[in-house]
């Protein structure tokens, strides 16, 4: 068997104890650490750089626009604004009352998505996990995916179609003996209605992931287990789902982090006016206002914003992640 | 000696220079002709109404077409060559699908990248971009478009036109004229229903109410009126708000405008806060109380709307002309003896009349074309092309022999036999759209009441008939904003609509009391109406200043 | 040489064997089948519904009364949208778009993922930092309009590949993958000699099937629905992808007063174009997925690295 000296000079130091990064053990001067770096691993870096330079081209080099965001930009102008107006745009939007109910409904839009939704994917690939015959398994599992696929204008369509007065959910009431109810009349109805449609939509397909990676799991793992006299729940609590921990880590901080792009099109299909009061997100509320004026730079200003909220949470999230359960993004 | 030159003498000197220069410069033109000079490369000397724009030579311009999926963009179509035979003029064309032309154009004007020729634009889209620069304020070049100003001054449309000039004073859209108002929207009925209740066809919008109240008690089970056209931003049944809104005298539904001009006190006033819009209101509150309208109405999808007056569940629906032939009537085809007609716009407390812009949508030219050496060219074609009598009804109907006969003016037209258009000659083999080319809604728009009504069925006809004879009110002075004023406006603009908007629809369903109309004329106080509403009041006088 | 052990695919993990289930166990079973028949259920009648729109005739679709079976039985619209040659020269469009977008972002990914998946690298948590951060931000629909005009990318294929060949959720997800294949593995294949790129080729990638073929689903997928790159950035009707065509004809169908053709045809095809679109663009993409099952499968037996 190999020595971990060998081990070390032809493949790299062992890795180290997980969630720690490395750097801990200054060998001298940074630069000759980075030389050495480069020396050992120009491979691996040899393989980001086309990523790297994609980043950059497509990724950051248009960053640059959102200088408007602090310089007042006029369509078919100078691209990056015409005069330097600080943080005038800010202002306007931290100052207008109906910036922040809408963005409080996106918050509170946002945050039952992930609460109720992120769970259930997980949920489902454990219950798939359990059929027995293959065949089922395979069509339970097409057949749940299949919402994915359907464009937001159908699905607005078949809300519209269930929930209407005379629709097959008002029908059931009145068998019951009760009131119909105008459901997308009401706000108070309306987080229901998206975060449930919402579900049905994304579960199936969210599904694929985890099975994927429940097929990662070592077997002899269960068999330990089994041994141990764990029945198939225990074996559930302590071999899979630690087994599908690093996916479900990676998505829960992706998701936190941008929980606030609440879908667009699908709001915009299912909202009127007297829904407003919870359906208006902030990307609905921008298409408003914007729709005659052109204001980029306010929109500009608004996606800082909320890039800025966005990086905070994945951070938070990573460091609590890191803390917690040690597995974490970087 | 010298003679020592006196000041006295300087000046007459240059009174004298300047004087010849000036007439000098008559012979030639103004001086935006000599600005001009160098961008005449193709352009006709003596275009003016009446003559066909041909260039002096092969010209060709870049052009944004929005590809309609019923008659897709066809490069090979007789329309464009026929164009290229008469004129010398070709296109190189930036080919965008219909579903999203409006995002398309956005973004080219907004990224400086637009063709020369940007049609299908509704006013006011252009606002946006008139600071930016990328487009070319027309208004200055209007003498080189003879057969445009003809018709301005021939159909009295100077006051519309007003309506598009910036703060600057100047347009910087060609719009879409047409000789008179083009009503097209208005209600549908169920005849059949009307005759077995022995009732007429209602005139006003109470003696709708009546008539809904007969539906109703003969029916009892469902709603006689379930109305459509329900996208927000506006607040649902927006056909039918605009309809009654006028009838009222104010603004609703697709008709919203935040100000209506006050001819009385010579200022604007809020739409939503008026009395006249709480009168509306409070009709449609009765209409929803004695449920004889469909409380769905206002937010359901048309489909919905369709179904129900397809199945006989409704027998009043918001229609035009289009939908009243391909949609309503086939729909209702299953039913025995069902006969649908689109009835006159009813009338209200403002009596026989009719409102509207006699402008529609329209070409932006992108500023960069004012440097190509073929400028003048460009905007006389798109003046023959657009405007002139000859490229209306060529771009419409097409060839005379080959996809029509006869003329407009006398009611002799006829589409050939062979080429089907809409309703007309549904089993020829070619269409007149999809074969040819013409017709395309590019290209052909607008123009005289002769030629409107040559499209249209006998029964339109009738419609139009009814509504020619109301009077046409006038068009709202124009209160133009500056660019900075338009982005705080807009905040407060949405806000206000967006109350409006929620609170109309809280009193027409009895969400909300009528007696708390006055709170919410406070709430929309809150809201800074009055700020908004004195903006618009100062942008008018200042413009009317400038005049 | 390290032994790699593949199991048969879909076989459910853990069940141990030969031993009777208890019977709260069976009672779950149940349970588990009532639940998943009700997901069967609740997602498979609206496309059964739309099936039957899409071979529905006007009239009855117009009123409602399209339930699970066709009525009025025709292939008009069908028809309409396969006779158009344009619609067979988008929809190759669409093939060739997806599959090199696909390949080009399953390379960059996989190789960026790798990378970053080396704990000991040394600027680690910067290349993670470069990626993470441009999902909070990016330049707006102008500035990337600009750019990609400004390469020359317009009315070619590159402009619909490039500007999306990485998806940083999926570049993280493949990076936790790669992270929790264990270190033996490699280090075992070092010292039998093989470098960085041998190690990925041979090694790391035959164990990552699963979530490679997971991976490849995702961006086929987007890549195939996907029309607003091809929008923006083709200026002529033959470099769109179906997606478009299809888009573009239901506007056409509920557009308003521009006095299109009212014929019957023109009326069949407005209702239940949609219908018509949704199966033929879903169909070739839900057909590949039963074919990625089958690589999901086990790639990692301890074992193999034990003693």
């Amino acid at each position: 068997m190999s020595t971990p000296r060998t081990i070390e000079v032809t493949a790299g130091p062992p890795p180290p104890p997980p969630a720690e990064p490395d750097g801990a053990r200054p060998r001298g001067p940074a630069r000759r650490t980075w030389r050495r770096a480069l020396r050992r691993d120009w491979q691996l870096y040899s393989l980001a750089i086309v990523p790297l330079v994609f980043f950059l081209i497509f990724r950051y080099l248009p960053m640059v626009g959102n200088v408007i965001a602090f310089r007042r930009f006029r369509p078919g102008g100078d691209l990056f604004g015409e005069r330097w107006v600080g943080l005038r745009y800010f202002k306007l939007f931290i100052n207008d009352p109906t910036f922040w109910n809408v963005f409080t409904n996106t918050l509170i839009i946002g945050a039952l998505t992930l609460l109720f939704i992120f769970p259930m994917p997980i949920v489902l690939a454990l219950l798939l996990n359990e059929v027995r015959t293959r065949y089922l398994k395979r069509f339970v599992q097409t057949v749940s995916y299949m919402p994915h696929f359907l464009s937001v204008v159908v699905v607005a369509g078949l809300i519209f179609q269930t929930l209407s007065i005379d629709g097959v959910v008002n029908q059931g009431l009145r068998a019951l003996g009760r009131d119909p109810v105008p459901f997308l009349q009401q706000a108070d109805w309306f987080r229901t209605i998206y975060v449930s449609s919402e579900m049905w939509q994304t579960v199936g397909w969210g599904t694929i992931l985890y099975l994927a990676a429940l097929t990662t799991i070592d077997h002899d793992l269960y068999e330990a287990a089994r041994i141990d006299g764990a029945n198939r729940w225990r074996q559930t609590w302590h071999v899979t789902l630690p087994g599908i921990r690093p996916t479900m880590v990676v998505l829960l901080i992706l998701n936190l982090g941008t929980f606030l792009a609440v879908g667009f099109e699908k709001i915009l299909l299912l909202y009127n006016p007297l829904t407003f009061p919870t359906a208006d997100v902030i990307s609905t509320y921008l298409y408003r206002v914007g729709v005659v004026s052109g204001s980029f730079s306010y929109a500009a200003a608004i996606g800082l914003f909320e890039g800025l909220i966005g990086l905070i949470l994945v951070l938070s999230a990573n460091l609590i992640a890191r803390r917690t359960v040690g597995t974490s993004l970087w | 000696m010298n003679y020592p030159v006196t000041r006295r003498q300087l000046l007459a000197a240059a009174g004298a220079i300047g004087t010849v220069a000036l007439v000098g410069c008559g012979d030639d033109g103004s001086p935006q002709d000599q600005a001009l000079a160098g961008n005449r490369v193709g352009a006709m000397d003596n275009f003016g109404v009446g003559t066909q724009f041909k260039a002096t030579e092969a010209l060709n311009f870049s052009i944004l077409i929005l590809s309609n999926p019923a008659y897709p963009y066809n490069k090979d179509w007789p329309f464009f060559k026929e164009v290229t035979t008469r004129t010398n003029v070709s296109f190189t064309p930036t080919v965008v699908p219909l579903s999203d032309y409006n995002q398309k154009r956005s973004v080219m004007v907004s990224s400086g990248n637009a063709p020369f020729i940007i049609p299908k634009t509704y006013h006011p889209d252009e606002e946006q971009y008139v600071a930016g620069g990328a487009i070319l304020a027309v208004s200055d070049y209007m003498d080189l478009m003879p057969n445009f100003k003809d018709k301005v001054a021939k159909w009295n449309l100077q006051g519309d036109l007003d309506g598009l000039r910036a703060e600057d004073g100047k347009f910087y859209l060609l719009p879409g004229i047409h000789e008179d108002v083009w009503v097209d929207y208005s209600l549908a009925m169920r005849t059949d229903i009307l005759q077995k209740l022995n009732l007429t066809v209602p005139q006003t919008w109470d003696e709708l109410h009546t008539v809904l109240k007969a539906m109703k008690a003969a029916y009892p089970n469902q709603f006689p009126f379930s109305d459509r056209w329900s996208t927000p931003p506006n607040p649902g049944a927006n056909n039918l708000l605009a309809n009654i809104s006028q009838a009222y005298g104010t603004y609703a539904g697709w008709d919203w405008q935040g100000t209506h001009w006050d001819e009385a006190t010579g200022k604007f006033v809020f739409s939503g806060a008026m009395d006249q819009y709480k009168q509306m209101v409070q009709y449609l509150n009765t209409l929803v109380s004695e449920k004889l309208i469909d409380p769905e109405s206002f937010t359901q999808p048309d489909d919905a709307a369709q179904q129900k007056f397809a199945r006989g569940r409704s027998f009043v629906i918001s229609t035009n002309a289009q939908s009243l032939v391909n949609d309503y009537r086939k729909d209702i085809a299953s039913i025995p003896g069902a006969t649908v007609v689109k009835i006159p716009r009813l009338m209200g407390p403002q009596g026989a009349v009719k409102a509207g812009s006699r402008l529609e949508n329209g070409v932006m030219i992108s500023s960069k074309a004012r440097e190509s050496k073929n400028f003048v060219a460009m905007m006389q074609f798109i003046d023959w092309l657009w405007y002139s009598d000859a490229g209306q009804l060529f771009a419409k109907w097409g060839l005379e022999g080959q996809t029509y006969t006869g003329k407009v003016e006398d009611g002799s037209f006829k589409l050939a036999s062979d080429v089907k258009w809409a309703g007309l000659n549904p089993t020829a083999p070619k269409s007149l759209q999809v074969d040819y080319g013409f017709y395309n809604g590019v290209f052909a728009y607008g123009g005289s009441t002769k030629l409107l009504n040559s499209q249209f069925s006998e029964e339109e006809q009738e419609f139009q008939q009814a509504m020619a004879g109301r009077r046409t009110l006038p068009v709202p002075p124009p209160h133009p904003l500056s660019a900075d004023e338009r982005e705080q406006a807009s905040l407060w603009e949405t806000a206000l609509h967006d109350h409006v908007n929620q609170q109309t629809l809280a009193f027409i369903l009895g969400r909300r009391p009528l007696s708390e109309w006055d709170a919410y004329v406070t709430e929309l106080k809150g809201k800074n109406m009055d700020t908004y509403v004195d903006m618009i009041n100062r942008a008018y006088e200042r413009f009317k200043s400038k005049r | 040489m390290v032994a790699v052990d593949l199991r048969r695919p879909d076989r459910p993990t853990g069940r141990p064997r030969g031993i009777r289930p208890s019977r709260g166990y069976r009672v779950f079973q149940v349970v588990n089948a009532v639940i998943l028949t009700g997901v069967v259920v609740v997602t498979l009648y609206p496309f059964v519904n739309i099936l039957a729109r899409s071979f529905s005739q006007t009239e009855f679709i117009r009123s409602g009364q399209v339930n699970l079976w066709p009525k009025g039985f025709n292939l008009t619209t069908y028809g309409r949208v396969m006779s158009d040659p344009m619609f067979w020269t988008n929809y190759r469009n669409t093939v060739v778009y997806t599959v090199v977008a696909t390949a080009i972002a399953m390379v960059l990914t996989t190789c960026y993922a790798y990378v970053l998946s080396k704990k000991h690298l040394r600027g680690r948590p910067l290349l993670v930092g470069i990626a993470v951060f441009t999902l909070f931000f990016n330049g707006g629909l102008i500035p990337n309009y600009v750019l990609v005009s400004s390469l020359g990318l317009r009315n070619t294929i590159w402009a619909i590949v490039l500007p999306n060949a990485i998806n940083v959720f999926n570049l993280l997800v493949m990076k936790a993958f790669f992270e929790s294949l264990p270190a033996e593995l490699e280090e075992a294949a070092a010292v039998d000699g093989l470098g960085t790129y041998g190690i990925l080729l041979r090694i790391v990638l035959p164990l990552s099937k699963a979530v490679i073929a997971t991976m490849i689903l995702f961006y086929a997928v987007t890549f195939w629905n996907s029309w607003f790159s091809a929008f923006l950035y083709m200026d002529r009707l033959e470099l769109f992808p179906a997606t478009v065509y299809l888009r573009n004809l239901i506007a056409g169908a509920t557009a308003g007063t521009d006095q299109t053709a009212a014929s019957d045809f023109g009326l069949q095809v407005a209702a239940n174009i949609q219908a018509v679109t949704i199966v033929l663009t879903m169909l070739p993409i839900m057909l590949v997925y039963p074919f990625i099952q089958r690589y999901f499968v086990s790639g990692v037996l301890l074992g193999a690295v034990k003693g």
